[in-house]
C-alpha cells in the first residue's frame, strides 16, 4: 500500500516536472519564433527597400540603363490547335 | 519569600500559569490567522504565486493590395549592461575591444564608450543603455561583441525585448498606412488605416490564463485550457498598390525639392472603383527634409483655385445658363466687382473668347464674367447645383481628421456669403476643399458622372478567409448629365491637348491625359506672405479613364515657379506616364498558323536542294547567306565556308555542280 502510493507520488511529481520542463521549451521556442519573425520582416523590409522601381532605377543609371519609355508589346494567340 | 517547598511550589505555579498564558496566546493568535483573517492572507499567498496572465493577441498585418507588407508587429530590442556584474579582469580585457565595435556600430568614438562604461562601473550601474530599439540583425550583431557574448552572468548583458509597429516600406505612405499609439494618460493618437481600423479589425481581443510561479521568472499554467482565449487581431489589404505609391512619392518628392516648396500630396486613384492607388503627403522639417508629415490629402482644406473652375462650368453647363460656345470679353484682364478686381494671370486678357476657351486658358475674368452673368441675379440656384453634385458632404472617410467643405451660401447667415461671393466662387475663392474631395468629383467626371467613394480598404481577411470585402460605395449616382460631362470632359482633355491650353506642355505623344490646372493664392490678405497653391487634377487616358490623379503643392519658392502645369503637373504627368508604360499594349491574333505563299515557296526551294545536292556544288547565288552555310555545311563532304558579308550571297568562288572533296574552302561573298 505504502509503496503504492509512494509510486504515484513519484509519478506525480515526474509529471509535474516534465510539465515545468515543456514551459521552459515553449519559452524558448516562443523566443526563436520572435527572433525569426524579425529576421524575417528585417530581411522583407531591405528586400522591399531594394526592389522598389526608384532603387533599381538608381543603381541602373550607374550601368547607362533607364526604365523604357513605350509599354511592353504582349502577343497574344486566342487559339491553338 | 522563605526558600522553602512552598516558596518554590508557589514560583512553579507562577512560571507554568504565564507558560500557559502565552501558550494561550500563541493558539489564540494561530486561529486568528487561521480563521479571522485567513482569507486576506490566503488570497495573498495566491497572489504570490498565481497570477491571470494576460495573453496578448497579435495584432493584424496591414497589406498593400498586391500583398506587399505594410505595417506589421515586429520584436524590437534594448540592449544594456551591468557594468558590476564582469570580474575585475574580464571588464579590463574586453572594455577596449567592446567599445572599439561599439564605435563601429554607432559611429561615437571608442573612447567615449570606454569612459562611459567605465564611469557606469564607478557608479555601481547594472543598467547601463547601450543600444535601444535595435532590429533583429542589429541585435544579434550587438550580441556578439566582445564582453557582451559571455552572456548574463559572466558579461553583464541584459536584453529587453518590446514588441513595435514597423513599416517595412519605411518612410513611403506612413501618414496614410498610419498607426495606433498609447501615451501613459491613455490617450490613443491614430493616424491613417492602421489608426482608423486598429479597434475594429486589427487589434483581435487579449486572452486570460491563471499561471503559477516554476522559478526562472517562468510561469506554468495552472489548467489545461485558457479561461480567455486570446483572438488575433485580423489582416486588413488596403488597396495601395506599392509600384505607383512609390513613383508617386519619388516624383512628388522630386518637385518638392525642386521648388523648395512647403509641402505637397498626390492621390491616384481608380476610376471605376475608387480605390486609392497611391497616396503620398509631404512635408518640410526644420531642416529642409521631406517626410510623410501630415496627410494633407485627407485633412487640409484649401481653396482650390482654378481647379473649381471645372465644378463651376459644371453647374451652368447643367443649368443650362452657359454653353460652351457662348462668347465672353476677357476685358483686358481685369474685372472689377465692389472695388475687388480679378486679374488674369497675363494681366491683359484674351479679347473675346469662347467659354470653353477661357477654360482651357484658365482665364479667371472669363470665367467670372460667365458666371455672373448667369446667376447675379439668383445666386442661391448656382449654390443648389452645387449641393446637388454633393459638393458639400463630407466623403465619410475611416481615416480620422477628414474637413468639412465649405461652400458660402446667401441663405446661412455666417458672414461667408457677400456682394462678390459667387463672383469669387467662379475661380475657386471662398470655397474650401481638401485635395481628396476635390479629387474625387474629377474622377466623378471621369467615370461618366458618377461619383464614387474613395476606398482604402479592399478586404479584411482572417488566415485566408476572407472576413469582409470592401465594394463600390456610390455617392452620387449622377452628379451631372452625361451631355453635361462629355462637354467638361473635352475641355479638360483640350487643356493638355490645344496648344493654348495651360497643360499643353504636358502633352505627349505616346499616351493621353485630361486635367485642368490651379494656382491659387494663399495668404493673399497680407501681401507680404502670399504665397501659392500649385495644383493638378485630372485622369488618365483622356478617353476610356483608368485612373484619376490630383497633385497639391503648397508655397513653392516664388523665384523658381508656382504656375499649377510647371509645379504640379510634371508628378502628374509622370504618374501617368509610368502606369502607361507599366501596362502592356495586348495584340491578339487569331492563330499561329500563318501561311504565306513566299515563305512556302522559299522554304520549298531550300529543302530540294538540300535532297539533291550532296556532294556537288549547289547554285547559292541570291540565296540568304544562313540558308546558303546550312546548305553547304550539312553536305556529305566536309568543307570549310569562308562568309564574307551577311546579306544576300552575290558570288560563290566554286561553281555549280563542281564535285566538292573533303577540307576544300569555298568563299561566299554576301552584299
Amino acid at each position: 500500500m505504502i509503496l503504492f502510493i509512494s509510486g504515484l507520488a513519484i509519478v506525480m511529481i515526474a509529471s509535474s516536472h516534465s510539465a515545468d520542463k515543456k514551459v521552459y521549451e515553449t519559452a524558448r521556442l516562443k523566443n526563436e519564433v520572435n527572433e525569426m519573425r524579425s529576421a524575417f520582416i528585417d530581411g522583407r523590409s531591405k528586400l522591399m527597400q531594394l526592389k522598389m522601381e526608384s532603387a533599381v532605377v538608381g543603381k541602373m543609371k550607374e550601368k547607362g540603363l533607364s526604365p523604357s519609355v513605350i509599354p511592353p508589346k504582349k502577343i497574344k494567340v486566342k487559339s491553338q490547335n | 519569600m522563605a526558600v522553602n517547598e512552598k516558596g518554590i511550589l508557589n514560583r512553579l505555579y507562577f512560571i507554568a500559569g504565564c507558560m500557559f498564558i502565552f501558550g494561550v496566546a500563541v493558539v489564540f493568535k494561530l486561529l486568528s490567522i487561521q480563521f479571522l483573517q485567513g482569507d486576506k492572507y490566503r488570497a495573498m499567498a495566491q497572489e504570490r504565486i498565481v497570477k491571470d496572465v494576460v495573453i496578448p493577441a497579435n495584432r493584424g498585418n496591414v497589406y498593400s493590395a498586391n500583398g506587399n507588407l505594410l505595417a506589421t508587429s515586429v520584436p524590437k530590442y534594448d540592449i544594456r549592461i551591468d557594468a558590476i556584474t564582469p570580474t575585475l579582469k574580464t571588464f579590463e580585457k574586453y572594455l577596449k575591444p567592446l567599445s572599439d565595435s561599439l564605435s563601429k556600430y554607432s559611429g561615437k568614438s571608442s573612447s567615449y564608450y570606454q569612459k562611459e562604461i567605465r564611469k557606469a562601473r564607478a557608479n555601481k550601474n547594472r543598467y547601463y543603455l547601450l543600444a535601444r530599439n535595435i532590429g533583429y540583425s542589429d541585435y544579434i550583431r550587438i550580441r556578439n561583441f566582445p564582453l557582451l557574448n559571455l552572456g548574463a552572468f559572466k558579461g553583464g548583458l541584459i536584453e529587453e525585448q518590446t514588441t513595435k509597429r514597423e513599416h517595412p516600406m519605411g518612410g513611403i505612405a506612413q501618414r496614410t498606412i498610419g498607426y495606433e499609439r498609447f501615451d501613459e494618460k491613455g490617450n490613443v493618437t491614430r493616424p491613417g488605416i492602421d489608426g482608423a481600423f486598429g479597434e475594429k479589425y486589427l487589434r483581435g481581443k487579449p486572452g486570460k490564463r491563471k499561471k503559477q510561479q516554476i522559478g526562472k521568472g517562468q510561469w506554468k499554467p495552472l489548467s489545461d485550457a485558457n479561461e480567455v482565449e486570446p483572438k488575433d487581431g485580423k489582416d486588413v489589404y488596403t488597396t495601395i498598390n506599392v509600384n505607383i505609391q512609390d513613383i508617386a512619392h519619388h516624383a512628388l518628392l522630386e518637385q518638392l525639392e525642386k521648388y523648395k516648396a512647403d509641402h505637397g500630396c498626390v492621390v491616384v486613384m481608380e476610376t471605376k472603383t475608387g480605390e486609392v492607388k497611391a497616396i503620398a503627403n509631404l512635408g518640410r522639417n526644420s531642416l529642409g527634409n521631406y517626410y510623410e508629415r501630415r496627410n494633407y490629402a485627407v485633412w487640409e482644406s484649401h481653396e482650390p483655385g482654378s481647379t473649381f473652375k471645372l465644378m463651376a462650368l459644371a453647374a451652368a453647363l447643367e443649368d443650362k445658363v452657359i454653353d460652351t460656345s457662348d462668347v465672353v470679353d476677357t476685358k483686358k484682364g481685369r474685372l472689377t466687382f465692389y472695388g475687388k478686381h480679378v486679374d488674369d494671370s497675363n494681366h491683359k486678357g484674351y479679347g473675346k473668347i469662347t467659354v470653353s476657351k477661357a477654360f482651357e486658358l484658365s482665364s479667371n475674368t472669363g470665367i467670372v464674367t460667365a458666371i455672373d452673368h448667369a446667376y447675379k441675379e439668383k445666386p442661391s440656384k448656382f449654390v443648389d447645383r452645387l449641393y446637388d453634385m454633393s459638393l458639400n458632404e463630407k466623403l465619410g472617410l475611416p481615416i480620422i481628421g477628414e474637413s468639412s467643405p465649405i461652400i458660402p451660401d446667401p441663405r446661412i447667415k455666417n458672414k461667408r456669403w457677400s456682394g462678390i461671393a459667387l463672383q469669387w466662387m467662379a475661380f475657386g475663392y471662398g470655397v474650401s476643399f481638401t485635395p481628396l474631395q476635390t479629387l474625387t468629383f474629377y474622377n466623378a467626371i471621369a467615370n461618366d458622372g458618377v461619383m464614387v467613394k474613395p476606398q482604402f480598404l479592399k478586404e479584411v481577411k482572417e488566415f485566408d478567409r476572407v472576413v469582409k470585402p470592401y465594394k463600390v460605395e456610390v455617392i452620387n449616382k449622377q452628379v451631372c448629365s452625361k451631355e453635361t460631362v462629355a462637354k467638361v470632359q473635352q475641355l479638360l482633355k483640350n487643356v493638355v491637348e490645344k496648344k493654348h491650353g495651360t497643360g499643353h506642355r504636358l502633352y505627349s505623344e505616346n499616351f493621353s491625359m485630361a486635367g485642368k490646372t490651379g494656382t491659387c493664392q494663399k495668404d493673399y490678405r497680407d501681401k507680404e506672405k502670399l504665397n501659392y497653391i500649385s495644383s493638378f487634377a485630372g485622369y488618365f487616358p483622356a478617353d476610356n479613364p483608368k485612373y484619376s490623379c490630383i497633385v497639391v503643392i503648397h508655397e513653392p519658392e516664388k523665384g523658381i515657379g508656382y504656375y499649377g502645369a510647371d509645379v504640379s503637373g510634371p508628378v502628374f504627368k509622370k504618374i501617368a506616364q509610368k502606369i502607361f508604360t507599366d501596362t502592356p499594349i495586348i495584340d491578339e491574333v487569331e492563330s499561329l498558323k500563318v501561311k504565306r505563299v513566299s515563305t512556302e515557296k522559299e522554304y520549298e526551294s531550300f529543302y530540294k536542294i538540300a535532297q539533291t545536292y550532296k556532294t556537288i556544288m549547289p547554285n547559292v547565288v541570291g540565296l540568304p547567306a544562313m540558308d546558303a552555310l546550312v546548305l553547304l555545311e550539312n553536305m556529305d563532304v566536309n568543307v570549310k565556308v569562308k562568309l564574307d558579308g551577311r546579306g544576300i550571297i552575290k558570288e560563290q568562288s566554286i561553281n555549280k555542280n563542281v564535285k566538292l572533296k573533303n577540307n576544300q574552302t569555298i568563299v561566299l561573298k554576301a552584299s
